[in-house]
């Protein structure tokens, strides 16, 4: 038995988490509209200035922009440690958000020379104030567990993309890189969505998920045997890139994509031992986005060890999965928790018990939510179907669906910030 | 300077050193090192209670401690108080009695020794099994040391205690003497005999317990905060919960109050809250 006596708080810094989580969300609202404005984009190899404009939108903008928010939330509430620096992570929003702005800018427009080699500068920059101010921050921590292990490996990685990043923004504009620049990109793509992106969320989903499904007690087996594989399978994956071993690729995707498997049992593990059996529609979100993760990885592993790569638009189809039927609707589904929250804490807590404060679901309107849901869902279902059918109307059809949900989405956010 | 009837609770916190004091008097005390079992059945010792739980004279207790903690100031003075001492406790073991008074009486066991093993506290155990007791029923509990302050506690609620020791557990039968006879007007009789402020003496005579377990954030921090007022001086609040509640602790604070969490298991924590002296 061990006790504490309490004195220190570690609440989360409210009002930079929210500057964070609120660019998240215009950006989310931005690069749908990009999106379906330029839906004839969508559409051949990923290398298109427009798409890769969203792609980084999507990637630094939402996704990102969402993370650091959310580690300077949930690091504090889950591993007992203050943030090391509230100030460094205000100069890092800031480098970062002139630097993703400046990028996606120099992507849309193809200005590769200069503009684009400052916006990875600048992004760069705020990444490594980033990775100091955790990691000094994680050296404090006193009870390590497995969401601090998966936290590390996912710095790591993401200092790994931006570099690759960095390196290939150079590139574009002054060339160095020999061989095929193209490989490059996709080392830099898996390395940021599996090393980075998955990384972070599997490591926060065993504290987080819980937390809001009330699972207790749970093993955490698979979930240690996740990290083993996905680690082991992307660094093999890295080393694959210089020898050009095409079996070793092979293997090092199916290292992962069990790793994947592994982790998607230990979800359903959580998922399975929850008190409350019903699930409300942000709980619903964040399953569902499981689900799609789990889709992801038998999609990436059929294109590894097949020739489907070679079908037109597979890999926009592919993207699409993970980035809005994995990614974004996990982020949802949790903005939808962590938001209220945050916001209840910061504007009631201290009039609870005292006064008649309100219930977190009565802080936005779940209803809308459902919608939502299934608005989101219908899109992300559909569009992969449509490209690869290359039936483009209906591809616009299915990202006005998207654009729709997301004004919802939208609507319950500022529902809860502001009244 | 220490007095008998300073609480152990108190005694600890003022005075660290007094735990080692403690510790060496009687391995009875060993129990004072878990901090929950500190915080709830040591609030309600007194250092005179404590002396007679281990079975060690008040007087030589109080001058160890005295010696120890106040760098050997009051070990002279000592003598002034065993007086004040002796009179007390015949006033407090007032309500003893006898093995006849029960003994066609039906028993209702309640051996705590298990409750304490793991780190609880057996007073609401005991009282809820007090007020359950039907009127020709003897509550006997069984416990590894002496629980000398249950007798004036259940004693200002009409009960009289007998103890025996049998090899290293006690058996405290407690019982309401010939409940149809004596009736109502006994009663109030049997407790002006009592010391009048012994129920101001104990703290944490009442325990609200409160489960927040099966709650969604910041659901289990709503349903502490609405029940923090039914906490005052004697109360003491106990907070079955899935982790340990860091949000909540400046609010605590800010409105008056203190928690220790207690870590029992990987997703079990239990939080005591209680108002804050001065």
């Amino acid at each position: 038995m061990q006790s504490s006596l309490v004195s220190p708080a570690y609440a989360p810094p409210f009002r930079i988490v929210m500057k964070y989580f609120i660019t998240a969300i215009v950006s989310f609202f931005v690069l749908n509209l990009m999106l379906t404005f330029n839906y004839s984009s969508f559409s051949g190899n990923h290398f298109q200035p427009k798409l890769l404009s969203i792609t980084h939108i999507m990637s630094l903008g939402w996704i990102t922009m969402t993370i650091f928010g959310a580690m300077f939330q949930l690091i504090p509430v889950v591993l007992q440690v203050k943030i090391f620096s509230e100030f460094l992570a205000e100069i890092q929003y800031w480098l970062f958000t002139i630097g993703v702005i400046t990028l996606v800018y120099s992507f849309w427009f193809f200005l590769v020379g200069l503009p684009l080699l400052i916006g990875a500068v600048l992004i760069n920059a705020a990444i490594i104030i980033f990775i100091i101010n955790i990691t000094v921050t994680l050296t404090k921590v006193k009870e390590w567990n497995i969401t601090a292990t998966y936290l590390s490996a996912a710095l790591f990685y993401l200092l790994v993309t931006a570099a690759a990043g960095l390196l290939l923004a150079i590139n574009l504009g002054y060339p160095y890189i020999v061989g095929n620049h193209l490989e490059y990109i996709s080392y830099h793509l898996i390395v940021a969505v599996v090393g980075w992106v998955s990384m972070v969320i599997m490591g926060v989903t065993f504290k987080l998920v819980s937390m809001f499904t009330l699972t207790h007690n749970f093993s955490i087996k698979s979930g240690k045997w996740a990290f083993g594989l996905i680690n082991t399978g992307l660094i093999a994956l890295m080393y694959e890139l210089h020898s050009k071993n095409q079996v070793l690729f092979i293997i090092s995707s199916i290292i992962i994509a069990a790793g994947i498997f592994f982790f998607s049992f230990q979800v359903y593990v959580i998922f399975k031992g929850r008190i409350r059996k019903n699930l409300d529609a942000p709980l619903k979100f964040t399953r569902t986005s499981f689900i799609f993760f789990l889709l992801s990885a038998l999609f990436g592993l059929s294109l590894s060890i097949s020739d489907l790569s070679g079908i037109i638009n597979i890999k926009l189809a592919f993207g699409y999965v993970i980035f809005f039927g994995f990614i974004s609707m996990l982020i949802i589904g949790q903005m939808y928790k962590i938001i209220p929250f945050l916001t209840w804490y910061h504007k009631y807590s201290s009039k609870a018990g005292l006064e008649k404060v309100p219930t977190l679901k009565e802080m936005y309107n779940e209803r809308l939510c459902h919608v939502e849901y299934y608005l989101m869902l219908a899109a992300v279902i559909s569009v992969p179907f449509f490209v690869l059918l290359k039936l483009y109307i209906m591809v616009l059809l299915a990202f006005i669906v998207m654009l729709v949900s997301v004004v919802l989405f939208i609507y319950n956010m500022i529902k809860i910030m502001v009244v | 300077m220490i007095t008998s009837n300073l609480k152990i609770s108190k005694l600890l916190k003022e005075f660290p050193d007094a735990l080692k004091v403690l510790l060496k008097a009687s391995p009875h005390f060993a129990k004072l090192q878990n901090k929950l079992l500190r915080k709830t059945l040591a609030g309600r010792v007194t250092i005179e209670q404590a002396a007679a739980i281990a079975g060690i004279e008040t007087n030589d207790l109080l001058r160890e401690l005295n010696e120890t903690c106040m760098a050997g100031g009051g070990s002279e003075q000592g003598d002034p108080y065993s007086e004040v001492i002796k009179e007390k406790k015949e006033q407090t073991f007032i309500n003893q009695g006898s093995v006849d008074d029960f003994a066609s009486y039906r028993r209702s066991y309640l051996d705590v020794r298990p409750i304490i093993d793991s780190g609880r506290d057996p007073l609401k155990d005991i009282l809820s099994k007090v007020k359950t007791l039907l009127t020709d029923e003897v509550l006997v509990i069984i416990n590894s040391f002496e629980p000398v302050p249950l007798y004036s506690l259940l004693g200002a609620k009409g009960f009289r205690y007998f103890t025996e020791k049998i090899d290293d557990a006690y058996k405290v039968y407690f019982y309401k003497k010939d409940w149809a006879a004596e009736g109502a007007e006994e009663l109030p009789d049997n407790r002006e005999k009592l010391p009048g402020n012994i129920t101001k003496q104990i703290e944490f005579e009442n325990t609200i317990e409160i489960d927040v377990h099966d709650l969604q954030p910041p659901e289990p921090m709503m349903k502490i905060l609405e029940n923090l007022q039914r906490i005052d001086e004697r109360s003491v609040m106990i907070v079955h919960h899935h982790r340990e509640p860091h949000l909540l602790y400046p609010i605590l604070d800010e409105r008056g109050y203190k928690a220790v969490c207690n870590k029992i298991g990987a997703d079990s924590f239990k939080i005591l809250i209680t108002k804050k002296t001065r």
